[in-house]
């Protein structure tokens, strides 16, 4: 109901009222007025009694007008109908026949599809011979091209997903794949399409009528209306402009009714407004982070977040997903895009940035040299010639052999580790003091992730930059840094180094999520650690510590006032360190 | 309860030149009531494989047994795109249940067996009966993962295949699908051929264990001689890698 408030809502509100008004009322309201014939006003311009004058045989224009809007608007929904059915049938047969008549059929559709519609039309109409139906069938079956196109590729894109695959092993059918997984997947912008299809068949239609093949008297429609007034513009304007009126305001309504339709179903959701102006990272020495809070509109993912990183000290932030953990790293690096909101001070040195997937965060587009130069040449005001070799120059000190090679290369043609390789000598072009990797390794194997963590610590160790490292593995997390930040529901509930980590953790929390991973040498008769409950939404705001309803240690206070970051531990019961053991594990599964 | 039998399996993807053996050649058993890991990197072949066993790819010479159709389910590893979004639970369930007679339709059983059948396989996997109403877009991603498995398992098959279940999970939820999965395979002796790349889950859920490399089985045994002492300089080099805390 919200969405019927926004302008567009209004709109097609009002569209739809307006339609029902002329198709359901029109004839019944004004069918006197358009059938009696005023021999006393034959061909009169507008006047009180007929508002937009009289035809040849003395009848009101207006009211015929409001009369034809029933076989307009009814001619253009079953050309419409004719075109998606037959666009779902022959769109549909790919999926249902086998492979080799499937191609047979979308090559005949992309052959068909390279005619314009309405040429197709017209000659259409001119083989069914003249009238409202059989130019309905025209107008119709020359729109199966285009419906059965938009079909086949959906529901192509639909067959691709992996529940297709899941009912394929199944044993489902062909047909009933087709009806049960297929279409009402691809349904929505199949509803949108035809709204808008309407609209144009409607247009087509006035087309038809108006050159004389669509509908013909003694019926008459808006297009027949239109070629009569057409006679007559120079006497009577108003008797032409009616119709033609008419024509554009329900094409109009149509394609309101389609943009209502594709907002609702498309869920293109009105991006709400910013409300403020966001805090951006000021110039200073590594990174400190003060109060950083990141909202968007009542929910707060980031909920007061501070800590701070020494000139070549590597850090951890650690947590699962919706803990914070990437906007945080996004706040930090000024990435946080309306209608987020960055509150808190961020002062940070040259930041660089390293990101998960590398085959989205390299364009594909352009060579590796290009993109790796495009840093020298307008941060460092390099020479192209200059900022070439430096390219060169970062690449090789990334262990990438035959780096003059590579930089001619497009980012496709390399592996994912090298892509990653080659992202971390991007941030390497200019001289960055902190280097912020989020979930550098997730997409890559375990030998190569390996050597991009050592990478890494390389890189820190020789340039002297910080490394704020996130990640959801407790483990990786290890391999690189020296301390961990373990964040949860926006807010850094542990703080420790990671020898304390191994040791034994404080938070009932970290040691939970700890107890929960395998190692290799964890215990295969014992259920692993799980953490009931889940975490609470960053619309959610507990008037206590955020982990209390899953904490086995909680009492009433941990629920009624929230602790403070205390000796690294945001906890009213912090565990005294030992470690995590076999029984807690075993107690808590 | 049938073993997984693959015998000289080969599978080519993509057509003329472009055509390349993603697997070349692998001999595997998964003995009857046992778990085998699947360990390899991507790209290895380990997922086009187990694609092969139930028909998804073809396969270009060798045969795997039960060569059956539904005789072999798989699970996906990505619950967000592995149930039709406009699928109640309960419907996705259904439609796995296997058909009482040979062309009895699914509304000639008697009313009320498959809810039941539903609900009993939702509490098998740790749900509510409740849940077989919901659609899929209003689960969690461990919750989308139990009714994926729930579905494989209703197809009542002979050997379940888990591709990757955990990897599109958060720790904490990941734990949880593997205690059930244990306890599962445990309870109806199911036998379980489960792929992962990581090595430590893989380890914690299997009992014999399988390494892939470039479309081969380099090494195949006991989980603990496997991990123990790898014979295969690959084995080791991945063992090698696995980041450890303590």
């Amino acid at each position: 109901m919200r969405r019927l408030r926004t302008p567009l809502g209004f709109a097609a509100v009002a569209s739809l009222a307006f339609l029902l008004f002329m198709v359901v009322l029109g004839p019944i309201i004004w069918v006197g007025e358009a059938v009696r014939t005023d021999t006393m006003a034959l061909n009169q311009g507008p006047s009180a009694e007929h508002l937009v004058g009289t035809d040849g045989l003395g009848r009101d224009v207006l009211a015929r007008v409001m009369v034809a809007s029933r076989l307009t608007v009814g001619l253009a929904l079953l050309a419409t109908a004719i075109a998606v059915g037959g666009g779902l049938v022959i769109g549909g047969l790919p999926a249902v026949l086998g492979r080799r008549a499937g191609r047979l059929i979308s090559g005949f559709i992309g052959l068909v599809v390279a005619f314009p519609g309405l040429l197709i039309a017209l000659v259409l109409a001119v083989v069914l011979g003249s009238g409202g139906t059989s130019a309905a069938l025209a107008i119709g079956l020359a729109s199966v091209p285009a419906f059965a196109r938009l079909t086949q590729t959906l529901a192509a894109s639909v067959a691709g997903r992996d529940f297709v695959a899941a009912a394929r092993v199944l044993g489902v059918g062909r047909v009933r794949m087709l009806f049960r997984h297929i279409l009402p997947n691809i349904g929505e912008p199949l509803i949108v399409q035809a709204t808008l299809g309407a609209g144009g068949a409607l247009l087509a239609f006035a087309a038809l009528s108006f050159l004389g093949l669509g509908v013909q008297a003694p019926d008459y429609d808006w297009g027949l209306l239109l070629n009569e007034g057409l006679n007559r513009v120079y006497l009577n304007p108003a008797a032409a402009l009616a119709p033609g009126a008419a024509v554009a305001l329900a094409g109009l309504a149509f394609n309101v009714l389609g943009e209502f339709a594709a907002q609702v179903f498309g869920g293109r959701a009105t991006a709400a407004p910013a409300a403020g102006r966001s805090a951006r990272p000021a110039p200073g020495d590594a990174l400190t982070v003060e109060d950083l809070r990141v909202a968007y509109g009542d929910a707060e993912p980031v909920k007061g977040v501070s800590f701070s990183l020494e000139p070549g000290e590597r850090v951890g932030l650690v947590g699962e997903s919706g803990s914070g953990k990437s906007l945080t790293a996004l706040a930090v690096a000024g990435l946080i895009e309306p209608p987020g909101v960055v509150h808190g001070t961020i002062s940070s040195g040259e930041t660089a940035m390293v990101f998960q997937d590398p085959m989205t965060s390299l364009n594909p587009a352009l060579r590796v040299g290009t993109q790796l130069a495009e840093v020298a040449r307008v941060h460092g005001r390099l020479s192209r010639k200059a900022a070439w070799e430096r390219a060169v120059t970062r690449l090789t000190d990334v262990h990438i052999a035959a780096a003059a090679r590579v930089v001619r290369q497009y980012p496709h043609e390399l592996s994912g580790g090298m892509r990653q390789r080659a992202m971390i000598a991007m941030g390497l072009m200019g001289s960055p003091r902190v280097i912020i990797a989020d979930e550098p390794t997730t997409a890559l194997d375990v030998t190569v992730q390996k050597q991009i963590l050592d990478l890494l610590r390389e890189v820190s160790d020789r340039s002297g930059a910080a490394i704020l490292l996130i990640s959801h593995d407790l483990a990786v997390v290890g391999q690189l840094c020296s301390r961990v930040l373990v964040m949860y529901a926006g807010v850094i509930v542990e703080d420790l180094t990671v020898e304390r980590l191994r040791a034994g953790p404080a938070h009932p929390y970290t040691r939970a999520l700890l107890a929960s991973v395998p190692d290799m040498a964890a215990d295969r008769s014992q259920p692993l650690a799980t953490i009931p409950g889940r975490m609470p939404s960053p619309a959610e705001r507990l008037p206590g510590c955020a982990f209390a309803p899953r904490c086995p240690l909680a009492d009433s206070r941990c629920h009624a006032s929230p602790p403070p970051l205390e000796n690294g531990v945001r906890c009213w019961h912090p565990v005294a360190g030992e470690s995590v053991t076999v029984a807690e594990k075993g107690s808590e599964g | 309860m049938t073993a997984l039998e693959f015998h000289g399996v080969r599978v080519r993807l993509g057509r003329g030149r472009q055509a390349k053996e993603i697997v070349r050649g692998v001999d595997l058993e998964v003995p009857s009531g046992t778990v085998v890991g699947l360990v390899g990197e991507s790209g290895c072949g380990k997922s086009t494989l187990a694609r092969s066993a139930v028909g998804l790819v073809p396969l270009a010479a060798g045969h795997v047994v039960p060569g059956r159709r539904r005789a072999v389910q798989l699970v996906f590893q990505d619950p967000y795109s592995s149930l039709d979004p406009r699928m109640t639970v309960g419907a996705a369930i259904t439609e796995a249940l296997p058909r009482r007679r040979l062309f009895a339709r699914p509304s000639a059983r008697p009313p009320g067996a498959a809810a039941a059948e539903v609900a009993r396989f939702l509490d098998l996997v740790g749900l509510e009966a409740a849940h077989a109403q919901r659609l899929p877009g209003h689960l969690s991603g461990g919750q989308r993962q139990r009714v994926a498995l729930a579905r494989a398992l209703a197809a009542r098959p002979e050997v379940v295949i888990a591709d990757e279940i955990t990897s599109a999970l958060d720790v904490s939820v990941q734990g949880m699908v593997l205690n059930l999965v244990k306890d599962i395979q445990r309870e109806l002796g199911l036998t379980l051929l489960f792929i992962s790349h990581n090595l430590a889950v893989v380890r914690y859920v299997s009992d014999r264990v399988a390494v892939m490399s470039e479309g081969r089985v380099v090494e195949e045994g006991p989980v603990d001689e496997v991990m123990g002492s790898p014979r295969d300089p690959y084995t080791r080099t991945l063992l090698e890698s696995v980041p450890r805390l303590r």
